[in-house]
């Protein structure tokens, strides 16, 4: 085949970067590396770490080749069989509702669109959530109540153009990063625009603050009430605005007042010096072009719509909205939980923004699709959706691409629901999940680079997603399983689809259906493209009407909202803290969030080597204060346990660059069972959830930290996977060649067993030698495994953490259970000792690696900097680092200030 | 040539290492002050002991092992006495009498008479196929063994083991008789004597580990003929095992050579008691060598002898450079074999031990600590960093901030280059 290269769309976060990508390959037999499409105006060529290293992810490694029931290889045509009469049967004895779809904001707006109307209209349920549920329903919810509609009014030039960003509950560096460095080049353009953080943690995104504001964590809201206070104290109302454009100033101002009377009571409540928080009051008051900017720190709360429709009252109040470099902006973080909710993908929505309570809207959409059995009210959010499942209400569950059994709060009552669950139908890429291994039926869904359809990006964007590759082994499109399952439950007609193009002109007539403006989302001018022109599809944000044919850049730019009086709302609001408070059993309060080069539950970004550098294992942040008092030092481990469960992570403890606030700890949330033990966040957060969109507080649960004493610390290094659920403490870190394992273990474990076993199990014929090295002054044991002369496992053992680069001892390793046949690497015998240090004699230690792109390591940085080097850009002149993808840059930035201090 | 008026005279008594080198050079440095008479009861004059082992082994040929060159010391007016031992030393009048009836007088008197083997106390050791292994005759007797002979060596120690190795090369079947459970047991620690074990075997050597020797076992008088009469045929085990050879080799220790000084009065104990200049209990009675005891110490390996003689030298000269006693390493010669050990071999309760093995390259390591300092180190197989770990036990190096590097050799403890 000829190599062909195709334009798609990055399947990361929501900022829906355009992709470069060729179906050719590497000389070891991998994809060729991707590289940015120039000509997307979400990125105009930028990519991410994680964007810049897709092609990593594009390989058969645990891919999922075959459907399978009950663990057994079958047939497409029995697998759909077997879940069309499991569904038949249970709606039939037990009501359409004991059937639920649980998608992900990774699918297609093609897929959540079948989906949807095969539930919502042919099954008859509304069951249909997602877990764009756990990242932005409350951001839905707030521009819901308060402009009728889910409307996102900003675009990605009002960052650049704004003089005042305000970022709320976001760490764009390292959750948009292709966003964060637009604004990093704009305020480095304009010097003036001012940019303020608002997060208990300070994190990379800290980097470009003229001010920090680290609140007292879920205390967000206090502040937009202030800065409303403030607004009308200081007479920067826009008083005709609020006149003529919008309803219920008074009660929302009334609340504030009370919430938030002066700027020394707020300051109090945040735990922050007034100063800073007068320095944010004059900011506001002076800046008419403000964005507002924010993510999962404000919606991930018990109280997170009332925290959004704060921060709309301020914009409302002051006219803030529907122009240029100004808007109250949620950012999502999934490339498709948009396109979810525009096909209304979720349990509180009908179909194309129209909810079960618009009046006609059942109506309306029963005969678009001619559909013999609609749902007729709201279904079951995610939480309650397990929660019934649990109770036995749902007997068959349909999860697509996402992984419940890490992301849902509270894993052990997802574990206990799904087992309850009479049929649990999972559609992956990947064969082992936490969520597959309770799959009754598992199906070999089509991934990135093989799916083709749209995606929507957080500034209302659509983006061709294209199946450049072709699927593998057996795998279908999400949509075409649906459809099969709906045909054979005789709904042939309205499923007859077979090619997403014909499911997008479907969906666009429908967002166009007897519309006449009533309902913002309206892409009713492509209903009619033909296959080419679909395929053809330039990114363009919605609306696309016949008014708007090139799309819509901003919207409410003439002051009109989706409300029957098409007058926006101001919301009063109450300021709530989170629901539960550190108590003297769990007096440390719990934050979640994502780390730089991972990607929720790593069943893509685990597969890169390249991304295992930034952060290789998770952890827990520990103030060094409480770090101190606990006696728990930098990479020990700890576990951490709430009401609802416990987890063992290493300690992150780093005195020079504080990160979490004292009394606070932050857990990331990607390590899974399939690559750590006992490592998944959410099972220490409880199943609290904001009472209007659903959403579970996932940033904030109370938790204990203990020090867990008397371990062993190890790294082992093998030619093949390797069991390692007994130790107490694992995570496997991918590497080019073999595996890695980070281990704790205590005497429970005995580690000259456990090793001599697990050679035993690998696949080699010949007589292996080990080599032991023990050190009874420091603990240390090192083992080696050789297999004629080739070292095949490498165990490190020291009681302390571990903390030396493997990366020479990995290259050494060859890949026994890898195809490609790579050549093991014969050591000269005055490197076998080596083997047992970790390095060879003379070579330089590049310490923790910082650049990702060109593996640059901090040692590398620091001895850079003490040649004289004293600027992120000479540090990219003379060793590369930060010069591709720039997600390191903060850290760069950081590693120079301290050295600066150091020699101060 | 003028008034070579009152050169002094010095008398060696001792042709071996360190007596002939100590002659040789205590003449050759300053010619013109001394009259030096070395004498030797061996045919062999001043060469290298320590390299019979190679030349049993065909590694080297007899001409090799000089130690001395004894016609330049000759040219000197060096006198030579081979092949003579001396009968009695006569302080007082200072005067020494050979076997030969020669009488010499001296001003000063350096005794170097070395140790023997120790004999075998069990019964038939007095068999004229029993020998040791410390002098040329030794060699003689061992090459003169008809191809594919069987021989006994008892004792796994150095040079017991050189000697089994040796006759294996020269193709006999060796068996090695050894008290201990492992060899080398006062120089090695199990692990490594486990792999010197079996390296050994793989070269032929057989091997009795934990027994002892009980007798040597000669036919009867009177079923024989006369001429075998002397020879044993056999020797018995503690385990019970007899086994038959041609040839036995004792190499059970040595045992210092002190009935001449005995004799002339001077104080000794297991050997001749030597103060740091060496001096005896006798004014102008020196001693050095294996015949010597110095602070409790009796001395078998070369280096402390050469450390003596230094001081000998010097203190001859009017310079005071007094003997001490320091860690010396030991090396088995036995090429194909590295073996290195120096200073503890087993560590005590408060001595930290660091240990590396490669069963694949039969490699290993052992270093004990002790308060920061190494003091004491076995490598087996790559010696290569054996010097330096003496050099940290000599130097009394502090050694805490390498403690995890420290087993790995120099090149990983050596400040790293970035």
């Amino acid at each position: 085949m000829q190599p062909k290269t195709g334009k798609t769309t990055c399947p990361y976060c929501g900022v829906g970067c355009g992709v470069l990508l060729t179906n050719s390959f590497t000389n070891s037999g991998k994809i060729s590396p991707v590289s940015g499409d120039v000509e997307h105006p979400a990125n105009f060529g930028r990519l991410c770490v994680k964007g810049s290293n897709l092609s990593d992810t594009l390989t058969s490694d645990g891919r999922l080749s075959v459907p399978k029931l009950h663990g057994n290889t079958v047939t497409w045509s029995i697998a759909i069989d077997a879940i069309s009469e499991k569904i038949k049967q249970v709606i039939d004895e037990h009501g359409p509702d004991s059937f639920a779809f649980y998608l992900s904001g990774q699918i297609l707006t093609e897929d959540y669109y079948v989906a949807n109307k095969f539930a919502k209209g042919f099954i008859g349920t509304a069951n249909v959530d997602t877990n764009s549920r756990l990242c932005m329903a409350s951001a839905v919810v707030g521009y819901k109540r308060a402009f009728g509609s889910d409307t996102v009014p900003c675009n990605y030039e009002d960052l650049e153009t704004c003089d005042l960003l305000i970022m709320v509950g976001s760490n764009a560096a390292w959750t948009h990063p292709v966003l964060y460095q637009r604004i990093v080049a704009a305020k480095e353009q304009r010097p003036n625009m001012k940019v303020v953080v608002i997060d208990p943690r300070r994190t990379a995104t800290c980097d470009i603050a003229d001010l920090h504001l680290a609140i007292t964590p879920g205390t967000d809201a206090f502040i937009f009430s202030m800065l409303l206070v403030e607004s009308e104290q200081n007479g920067v109302l826009d008083k005709s605005f609020i006149e003529s454009n919008t309803d219920g100033f008074l009660n929302a101002l009334m609340s504030a007042q009370k919430a938030s009377p002066s700027i020394e009571a707020t300051a109090n409540i945040l735990g922050v010096a007034k100063e800073d928080l007068g320095t944010l009051v004059d900011w506001w008051l002076a800046t008419k072009k403000t964005v507002s900017f924010y993510s999962q720190g404000v919606n991930q709360s018990s109280s997170g719509v009332d925290k959004c429709n704060a921060i709309i009252n301020c914009h409302l109040a002051t006219g803030r909205i529907g122009h240029e470099g100004m808007g109250p902006f949620s950012i999502t973080g999934q490339p498709n939980a948009m396109g979810g909710r525009e096909v209304g993908g979720l349990a509180n929505q009908l179909a194309a923004h129209m909810d079960f309570a618009t009046p006609g809207a059942i109506d309306l959409v029963q005969r678009f699709w001619n559909a013999p059995k609609m749902a007729t009210e709201n279904g079951l959010k995610a939480v309650d959706m397990f929660q019934a499942m649990e109770q036995g209400k749902i007997k068959v569950i349909w999860i697509m691409s996402t992984n419940p059994m890490v992301s849902l709060p509270d894993t052990a009552q997802v574990k206990r629901a799904l087992e309850k669950c009479e049929m649990v139908i999972v559609s992956d890429c990947q064969e082992f999940t936490d969520t597959s291994l309770m799959a009754d039926v598992l199906l070999p869904a089509t991934g990135w680079s093989e799916k083709d359809g749209t995606v929507t990006n957080s500034e209302r964007r659509i983006s061709r997603q294209r199946g450049i590759l072709p699927p593998y082994a057996e795998s279908k499109h999400d949509w075409w399983a649906i459809s099969k399952v709906a045909q054979k439950m005789g709904f042939e007609s309205s499923f007859s689809y077979s090619h997403p193009y014909e499911i997008f002109n479907e969906h666009a007539a429908l967002s166009e259906f007897e519309n006449h403006g009533k309902r913002d989302f309206d892409i009713g001018l492509l209903k009619d493209l033909t296959e080419e022109s679909y395929n053809g599809l330039l990114p363009i944000q919605w609306p696309v009407t016949a008014s708007s044919p090139n799309g819509t850049q901003r919207m409410f730019v003439d002051g009109r909202f989706f409300t029957p009086n098409q007058k926006a709302k101001f919301i009063p609001i109450e300021p709530k803290l989170p629901e539960a408070s550190a108590t003297e059993k769990y007096p440390f309060v719990l934050n979640t969030g994502r780390v730089r080069d991972q990607w929720h539950t790593m069943t893509r970004t685990g597969k890169s080597s390249k991304l295992a550098n930034h952060t290789e294992e998770p952890y827990v942040d520990l103030h060094p204060k409480d770090a101190d008092k606990l006696s728990i030092k930098d990479k020990e481990l700890v576990r951490i346990m709430s009401k609802v469960g416990e987890i063992v992570v290493p300690a992150k403890v780093e005195a020079q660059s504080v990160s979490v606030r004292e009394g606070e700890v932050f857990v990331p949330i990607h390590w899974t069972n399939q690559i750590a033990n006992n490592a998944i966040v959410s099972s220490l957060v409880p199943q609290i959830v904001d009472p209007l969109s659903g959403q579970p507080e996932s940033k904030h649960a109370i938790v204990n930290v203990t020090p867990i004493k008397s371990v062993l610390y190890g790294t082992i290094l093998s030619a093949e996977p390797i069991d390692t659920t007994d130790f107490l403490y694992s995570c496997q870190i991918t590497q080019d060649k073999g595996f890695r394992y980070e281990v704790a273990f205590n005497e429970n474990l005995n580690i000259h067993h456990y090793r001599k076993t697990t050679v035993a199990t690998f696949d080699i014929k010949q007589q292996g030698y080990w080599s032991d090295y023990k050190n009874t002054i420091n603990g240390d044991q090192r083992f080696v495994y050789l297999v004629d002369g080739s070292p095949m496992a490498m165990f490190y053992v020291s009681t302390r953490p571990l903390n030396f680069d493997s990366s020479w001892l990995g290259s050494l390793l060859s890949n026994l259970n890898k195809t490609e046949a790579i050549v093991p690497i014969k050591l000269e015998e005055e490197d076998r000792i080596a083997l047992s240090v970790g390095y060879k004699a003379n070579t330089l230690d590049k310490g923790k690696i910082i650049c990702s792109c060109f593996h640059v390591g901090e040692k590398q940085i620091q001895l850079a900097l003490e040649s004289g080097i004293n600027n992120v850009t000479d540090l990219g002149t003379s060793l590369k680092c930060g010069t591709n993808c720039g997600s390191c840059i903060p850290e760069l930035k950081q590693i120079i200030e301290l050295s600066s201090e150091a020699v101060v | 040539m003028s008034t070579q008026s009152v050169k002094e005279r010095v008398v060696v008594v001792g042709a071996g290492m360190a007596g002939s080198r100590f002659a040789a050079e205590l003449l050759l440095n300053n010619p013109d002050r001394w009259h030096v008479t070395l004498i030797g009861e061996e045919k062999e004059v001043g060469y290298n002991r320590i390299m019979l082992s190679s030349l049993l082994a065909k590694e080297v040929a007899r001409d090799e092992l000089s130690l001395i060159d004894v016609d330049h010391f000759r040219s000197h007016q060096g006198e030579v006495i081979a092949h003579d031992a001396v009968q009695y030393i006569d302080a007082n009048e200072k005067h020494v009498h050979l076997s030969s009836g020669i009488s010499l007088p001296f001003d000063k008197l350096v005794i170097a008479t070395g140790s023997r083997s120790s004999q075998l106390n069990i019964y038939g050791n007095d068999a004229s196929n029993i020998i040791g292994f410390r002098d040329m005759e030794d060699v003689s007797v061992m090459e003169s063994l008809s191809q594919g002979s069987q021989a006994v060596v008892i004792g796994g120690g150095l040079l017991g083991l050189e000697a089994a190795v040796g006759l294996v090369k020269r193709g006999h079947k060796v068996t090695v008789l050894h008290r201990s459970s492992y060899l080398l047991n006062r120089q090695l620690d199990e692990e490594s004597a486990a792999l010197l074990l079996e390296r050994l075997q793989a070269m032929g050597v057989e091997f009795r580990l934990s027994v002892s020797p009980e007798s040597f076992n000669s036919l009867s008088v009177s079923a024989n003929e006369v001429d075998s009469t002397d020879k044993a045929h056999s020797i018995s085990l503690s385990s019970g095992e007899v086994i038959a050879a041609d040839l036995f080799v004792v190499a059970t220790g040595i045992t210092p050579e002190i009935n001449i000084a005995k004799e002339a009065g001077l104080s000794v104990n297991r050997a001749i008691l030597v103060n740091e200049f060496l001096e005896t209990s006798h004014k102008d009675i020196f001693a050095i060598g294996e015949c010597t005891e110095f602070s409790c110490n009796t001395f078998g390996l070369v280096e402390p002898i050469w450390g003596q003689m230094k001081s000998l030298l010097a203190y001859f000269e009017n310079r005071f450079e007094p003997f001490s006693i320091e860690p010396v390493p030991t090396k088995l010669k036995v090429s194909g074999v590295h073996l290195f050990s120096v200073g503890k071999i087993q560590s005590e309760n408060n001595e930290g031990v660091i240990q590396y093995i490669d069963r694949s390259l039969n490699h290993y390591r052992k270093l004990i600590v002790k308060e920061g300092k190494l003091v004491g180190a076995i490598l087996y197989g790559n010696v290569a960093d054996g010097s330096w770990y003496f050099q940290l036990i000599q130097n009394q190096t502090n050694v805490s901030g390498m403690l995890d590097r420290l087993i790995f050799g120099e090149s990983y403890c050596i400040e790293k280059v970035a």
